[in-house]
């Protein structure tokens, strides 16, 4: 156990050093999410006029939704694993895992920690150099029950990001090409993963057929828990369909590996 | 009769005389119409891309008209803009787009990547414009596609506000639509052009779209300094404001001035910057 720790905190500290190389590329994404957050601010400030609240929340509850939403998607959110992951496929690299005592999902998914912590922390830095700007509207509810489940549930988050990821990596067994997959699921990401509008907003019905898809959990959720916008019923529930989600998506990633390396030749050179 | 060209610094021709400039205008529509027809047979070649690119288009359009659907349950109105207005504004934002997409999206964004990779070469080795032959070496047939379901959304809008604009108003519309273009064009090229100065810049086109989604927000709901930046100083809020307000009440000469004088500044703008990015331009050794 020892020894397999020791394996992947050295795969951890490779994937910390290779994504503070990249602290520019993060840094410059986090300040076009900045302008992005503009763009919300503005949208739904316009939407609040001559409404106290929209969907029984306030404006400054929503917005905080936004920023929550946004730190949490650089800590959690997955960025470019599908494609890492088809290129590693593509070029051979993934044959050397083949060979060696390396489950390639751990191996992976640990980089994905470390380049999350290093994108999650230097997103902080801009959010906190505008909070003089948007800090009037940040309000949070004080219950401790939120964070006591708000954390698991964002790490069941980043799981459930990641393994959709890596699902659609392991589609490069079969597709020469992901790109439009991975986009086309984006948009219903964006859209039933509360991007656009915190999903309570939606009609009830497809609130609640939304609330049994995995989408659902991926950002929403956990969002959702620290903001206020659900109860603690729910918020149990949804942990539970979380799980069931966490569970099917591994099983499904395993099962894709599994086959996939039945279709994979390795050539040698 | 023998055409009279003279060459400018780098590779691009220009007539001295103007009786030929006609003559210049159909060779380059020439040269466009072989680029469109290479595009349409590549499209051909690789129809389940096409299919799928297609249907991502869509899709993101599906996901901006859900948001407005979302927001006007619980509103009625943002910033002054009723649903079917603000739908129209937005179907606006999303034409331009589209069209920006279909035409010149790919070659601009390339032509970043070119310069830093030193393939921007064979571009000003060929016998014309190089901002011509840059621009327009292939079209994005998905996005032309969607050209029409963003034309639906502001037709089904128009309907729903029950318009009916007279054919001044429309011609309006369909000049301001083009002034978006161009408008669009330049600042992509202005964030291509970035590349010929830094070589670091990767991704800085991108910067783009975080820029464009101003343009689905109504001009009154800016203020302080928001509406000095994205009304004031960049295109991205006049582009759909002024098309969608022409249609919806008719010609005004401000949104007039303001549209014409914010393209051609812009135009202005991001030619000069590509053609000193040019004079810069030394090529990249592998």
């Amino acid at each position: 156990m020892r020894l397999l720790i020791a394996k992947y905190r050295h795969v951890f500290s490779v994937g910390l050093q290779s994504n503070i190389v990249y602290r520019w590329n993060f840094a410059m994404r986090a300040a076009f999410s900045l302008i992005h957050l503009a763009f919300v601010f503005i949208l739904w400030r316009a939407a609040y006029q001559g409404e106290t609240t929209i969907g029984g929340f306030s404006l400054e509850q929503t917005l905080t939704y936004f920023v929550t939403l946004l730190v949490l998607q650089f800590f959690i959110g997955a960025f470019s694993e599908d494609y890492e992951i088809s290129e590693e496929i593509r070029s051979g690299l993934i044959n050397q895992f083949l060979t060696k005592p390396i489950n390639y999902f751990v191996y992976r998914f640990t980089i994905f920690v470390a380049a999350r912590l290093v994108s999650g922390l230097l997103a902080l830095i801009p959010l906190l150099l505008a909070l003089p700007l948007i800090g009037e509207f940040i309000t949070f509810p004080d219950e401790v029950w939120r964070l006591v489940l708000g954390l698991p549930a964002a790490f069941m988050s980043a799981l459930i990001q990641f393994t959709i990821a890596y699902i659609f990596g392991m589609l490069t067994f079969w597709f020469l090409e992901i790109q439009s997959f991975v986009i086309l699921s984006m948009t219903i990401e964006t859209l039933l993963g509360g991007q656009i509008f915190p999903l309570d907003l939606l009609p009830a019905t497809i609130y609640r057929i939304s609330q049994f898809l995995p989408y659902y959990y991926q950002m929403y959720f956990p969002a959702a828990i620290f903001t206020g916008r659900i109860d603690y019923a729910s918020a149990q529930q949804g942990l539970v369909i979380q799980a069931f989600w966490v569970v099917a998506l591994l099983g499904i990633a395993q099962l894709l590996w599994r086959r996939g390396l039945r279709e994979h030749t390795a050539v040698g050179g | 009769m023998a055409s009279r060209f003279t060459r400018t610094h780098r590779g691009g021709w220009i007539v001295l005389d103007l009786g030929f400039s006609q003559f210049l205008v159909l060779q380059y529509l020439k040269i466009w119409l072989a680029s469109i027809r290479y595009s349409l047979v590549r499209s051909m070649m690789f129809r389940g891309d096409f299919i799928m690119w297609s249907l991502v288009e869509f899709f993101w359009m599906g996901v901006n008209v859900a948001a407005i659907a979302v927001i006007y349950q619980h509103t009625d109105s943002i910033a002054g803009w009723s649903q079917y207005e603000m739908l129209l504004l937005v179907g606006t934002s999303m034409l331009i787009q589209r069209l920006l997409m279909g035409f010149f999206w790919s070659n601009l964004f390339e032509m970043g990547r070119n310069i830093r990779t030193g393939n921007f070469d064979f571009f000003l080795a060929q016998p014309g414009n190089p901002l011509f032959m840059v621009s327009t070496r292939k079209i994005d047939l998905d996005s032309l596609l969607n050209v029409s379901v963003a034309l639906a959304i502001v037709l089904f809008s128009a309907s729903k506000l029950e318009l009916s604009p007279s054919l001044a108003d429309l011609s309006i519309y369909v000049v301001f639509v083009g002034c978006g273009l161009v408008s669009s064009y330049a600042i992509v090229l202005l964030l291509a052009s970035v590349s010929f100065w830094t070589i670091g810049t990767k991704g800085v086109e991108g910067g783009y779209f975080t820029l464009y989604e101003f343009s689905r927000l109504p001009k009154q709901a800016f203020s302080g300094v928001a509406n000095v930046i994205f009304v004031w100083i960049l295109p991205t809020v006049v582009i759909s404001n002024a098309p969608a307000r022409a249609l919806i009440s008719g010609f005004s000469l401000p949104d007039t001035a303001w549209i014409l004088g914010s393209t051609l500044t812009w135009l202005t703008l991001g030619i000069s910057v590509f053609r000193r990015g040019i004079r810069r331009y030394s090529s990249a050794s592998s």
